[in-house]
């Protein structure tokens, strides 16, 4: 694959199509292919750049090192985006790869022209919550990530793929899901067990408040849970942001909605 | 994407994993398809190959019209032999499905220096006189068929006709309940149809089988129906040094359906 060097690690990528570049990255357990049904689209009228982050597929991880962090990863993702030309790029993340992008839209919105955050993953802390209003759920993975880590070091991949997935979409999620779709996950199961630690923080209003740059959010219609609130929360203190909801969709909304998603991107990213 | 200047035309390839020492495995997806086709299988077989999966020329990330001759399984053939020597990098191992099957298979055919093992999934093709007692030549009865799909697709109905040549293949019905990122996939490979349906592809022989001299697997979804497993047996029983895999609860996509069941038999026989 083609590759940059950023920050002592060889970050692979996939790049198609011409136009100005359109940074992907990918959320826990994905990898460059998780962007595979709607490279045809975008690529129409964009450069695509499809990123694999450090750990995650091609390479075959072993889960040794403590470089598996959220504050590494958005390191790597801003030494990647320098080092493509001509910028400043369009960034879009999905899952836990929107608060990556987020991140990268606080710490250098220099390097953006547009953002797009889909079903960004994170906590929420006070000052984004109404004072009355019961307290957020957890991040599905919270949920999942005891029973998660116990099957990885048991052995059984495919008990904690299910957790995983059917805490995010819910029962039976995993059983619904086509075998290739689930196959690029186990490609990636290490990942997990340095996600356990990977120091995560939460959003806050002032950190929303501070991005600037174009911001389009892009939910499923119907996911629930905390995954389908933090993205309306933040959505509010983004200045200059507009949401699309893809109907008949859920949290793997550009899989299940390959057109509608493209339409919505493609639209933002032209306007 | 990385490519290859081959023929007149840059052939894009994806290049994962390390050598390790083994030939790299070279794989050519079917009809309405490309390199992504073997996304799934990717993690499997590069824990040992090297895997470069190529698009044919005029699929995805091209963008083609239909329009010209450059469509054919003589010129994609010509292409992946001009790929495998531009590569260098010795006898490589190299893999097909459906009508990348039938293209391997003739590379093999042609220029069987360049290649190390030979697997082909569910090869696309016909079977002449010398295979088929029933033979009756001509073009295949399930052109008419393909025919009118293509016509949808150049007309600007887009999904009308690959539901047409999915149903055709693998079942009336099968359209609507693929994947939805499976049907994007081949949305984005539908013009190459229209090339398809003008191309006249000789029939296999039983002399072309008997002249296959490398180890060779072919795989076999056990539940598909028609033409592919009878096309698949016959040159089975008369490739020499072949043997053939049966993929469980699989049709046709067998790797898609079966992704691991899959990558086990062809790194079995990778490593055998």
């Amino acid at each position: 694959m083609q590759t940059f060097h950023v920050n002592g690690y060889d970050m692979a990528y996939l790049e198609v199509g011409e136009g100005h570049p359109l940074i992907c990255v990918h959320g826990t357990l994905g990898d460059f292919r998780t962007w595979y049904s709607v490279l045809g689209p975008l690529s129409k009228n964009h450069r695509v750049i499809s990123v694999s982050l450090r750990h995650f597929f091609p390479e075959h991880w072993d889960a040794v090192g403590d470089d598996y962090k959220m504050a590494q990863h958005v390191a790597d993702t801003i030494a990647f985006i320098e080092r493509v030309q001509p910028g400043p790029v369009d960034l879009m993340g999905h899952s836990r790869g929107g608060h990556i992008a987020f991140r990268v839209a606080q710490a250098r919105p220099d390097l953006l022209r547009k953002l797009v955050l889909a079903e960004p993953g994170g906590d929420l802390d006070a000052s984004l919550l109404e004072p009355d209003a019961p307290p957020p759920p957890p991040m599905p993975l919270a949920v999942a990530m005891p029973l998660v880590l116990t099957s990885i070091r048991g052995g059984d991949i495919d008990g904690a793929l299910k957790a995983f997935v059917d805490a995010i979409d819910g029962d039976g999620a995993w059983a619904r899901m086509p075998a290739a779709a689930k196959q690029q996950l186990r490609d990636n199961i290490f990942t997990l067990l340095g996600q356990a630690n990977e120091n995560r923080k939460p959003f806050t209003k002032a950190q929303a408040e501070s991005i600037r740059t174009p911001t389009l959010f892009i939910g499923g219609g119907n996911t629930t849970g905390s995954l389908a609130m933090v993205h309306r929360v933040l959505a509010r203190h983004v200045a200059n942001s507009q949401t699309v909801m893809i109907d008949g969709a859920k949290h793997w909304m550009f899989d299940e909605q390959p057109q509608k998603y493209c339409q919505a991107v493609m639209g933002f990213l032209a306007s | 994407m990385q490519s290859l200047h081959v023929n007149g035309y840059d052939m894009p390839y994806l290049d994962v994993g390390e050598d390790r020492g083994r030939a790299p495995l070279v794989c050519v997806h079917g009809s309405l398809n490309d390199f992504r086709v073997w996304g799934c299988v990717l993690g499997p077989l590069t824990q040992r190959h090297r895997v470069i999966a190529v698009s044919l020329r005029h699929f995805f990330p091209d963008r083609w019209d239909g329009v010209g001759d450059t469509y054919s399984i003589a010129q994609h053939v010509d292409d992946v032999i001009a790929f495998i020597e531009k590569l260098d990098l010795g006898p490589v191992d190299l893999m097909g499905h459906s009508r990348g099957g039938h293209i391997c298979f003739r590379v093999a055919q042609q220029r069987p220096d360049l290649l190390r093992r030979l697997v082909l999934a569910e090869p696309g093709g016909e079977l002449d006189a010398s295979l088929d007692p029933d033979y009756v030549g001509g073009p295949s009865p399930l052109l008419a068929r393909f025919t009118a799909s293509a016509e949808k697709i150049a007309a600007g109905d887009v999904d009308g006709g690959l539901a047409v040549f999915v149903d055709t293949l693998e079942g009336a019905g099968t359209w609507p309940r693929l994947p939805a990122m499976v049907k994007q996939n081949l949305r984005d490979n539908a013009y190459t149809l229209i090339g398809q349906v003008r191309d006249n592809r000789p029939p296999f022989s039983k002399a072309d089988a008997e002249s296959i001299k490398m180890p060779t697997l072919f795989i076999l979804g056990a539940r598909t129906k028609g033409l592919l497993p009878k096309v698949l047996h016959a040159l089975a029983a008369h490739v020499p040094y072949s043997k053939t895999a049966l993929i469980p609860n699989a049709t046709h996509p067998m790797f898609e359906q079966a992704p691991q069941k899959y990558s086990e038999v062809v790194l079995d026989f990778l490593a055998s």
